[in-house]
């Protein structure tokens, strides 16, 4: 099935812009997925015993899935022309095996820097168990849609 | 009851003042057992269900990349070890790995990186990693240990920078009475 490509130019984005919201479930296939794809086999993304054990109450993602996540969504919103410049990330309580995911955020600030033309957003990254991961990203973008 | 696990995961073993011994000490340069390849880049994207064309679609990724590019999430994916191989030792990319404290497990806190170009198709990624900081030892919600935070820089195969990442990560047991 497949989905619908936006292109947003700098041009056209304003603080206080809603970033559109995206939920992804995680059931436990995409656990083990995340812990093949990113060849993190860290314990506890595979094995429910050693996670109990580090005090989580289940299996979890690992910080490059939840990258992945934020990373479309806001490239889900800004389009496939976007470079991210940055990303900072919080990792305040896990996700796991039986949540189910949603992405938000907002636009902070636009400005050019160095001839970039940059958008600061805020995304959140949260569970029915609440907040999980603020993030902050810098986006790049083309300046305005050239004909 | 309390449940057992057959698989301790493998971290250097000793005390705070071991590891801050170890700070501002860089690693060896580690290079990608393997390159940047399509397959990887894929089944990643299935995971997390990002249908960018910048990592599916060759027309449309070589007229606004230059080729298709990885995600930025797989950044720490390509300098991974392998779980087994025929003429190495399994070892740690990840120098907070390799620091000597008394915790028995990690979990990650913070992530902040800066991308400064993408990596295609081929590229093979190195990456250096040191010690930063570490905390003294802090009792958390999860348990008793230390924050470790680290700063790595990866490279691509012409010693162009792709990104300098600094983490933080929580070194830690959880004590007797609540295990």
């Amino acid at each position: 099935m497949s989905r619908e490509i936006t292109f947003k130019y700098w041009n056209e984005i304003s603080e206080g812009d809603a970033v559109t919201t995206i939920t992804m479930d995680v059931p436990f296939e995409r656990v083990i997925l995340d812990a093949a794809a990113t060849q993190d086999y860290f314990p506890g993304h595979h094995n429910p015993a050693y996670a109990r054990h580090q005090g989580q109450k289940e299996i979890y993602l690992n910080t490059m899935a939840i990258e992945g996540f934020i990373d479309r969504v806001a490239t889900d919103w800004a389009g496939p022309h976007t470079f991210i410049r940055k990303r900072q990330m919080q990792m305040r309580s896990s996700i796991y095996a039986g949540d189910m995911l949603q992405g938000e955020g907002k636009v902070e600030k636009c400005y050019e820097d160095d001839g970039r033309h940059l958008v600061d957003v805020t995304i959140n990254i949260s569970t029915e168990s609440g907040l999980c991961v603020p993030a902050a990203l810098t986006l790049e973008l083309p300046a305005s849609k050239t004909l | 009851m309390s449940e057992t696990f057959n698989e301790p995961f493998p971290l250097a073993y000793g005390t705070y003042e071991d590891a801050v011994k170890l700070l501002n000490k860089p690693g060896e340069k580690v290079v990608s057992e393997f390159s940047v390849n399509w397959e990887m880049i894929k089944i990643y994207c299935s995971m997390v269900e990002d249908g960018n064309p910048s990592y599916w679609d060759e027309k449309y990724a070589n007229k606004q990349w230059g080729g298709i590019v990885a995600p930025s999430g797989l950044l720490l994916t390509w300098p991974m070890s392998l779980q087994w191989h025929p003429q190495k030792e399994r070892k740690h990319y990840f120098i907070a790995m390799t620091i000597p404290l008394p915790g028995d497990t990690i979990i990650n806190v913070a992530t902040n990186t800066e991308f400064h170009r993408h990596l295609y198709l081929g590229d093979r990624v190195s990456v250096v990693d040191e010690l930063i900081d570490v905390s003294e030892e802090k009792k958390t919600r999860l348990g008793i240990g230390h924050f470790l935070t680290t700063k790595a820089q990866f490279f691509n195969q012409r010693d162009q920078l792709i990104a300098v990442q600094t983490n933080s990560l929580f070194r830690y047991y959880v004590p007797e009475e609540e295990s």
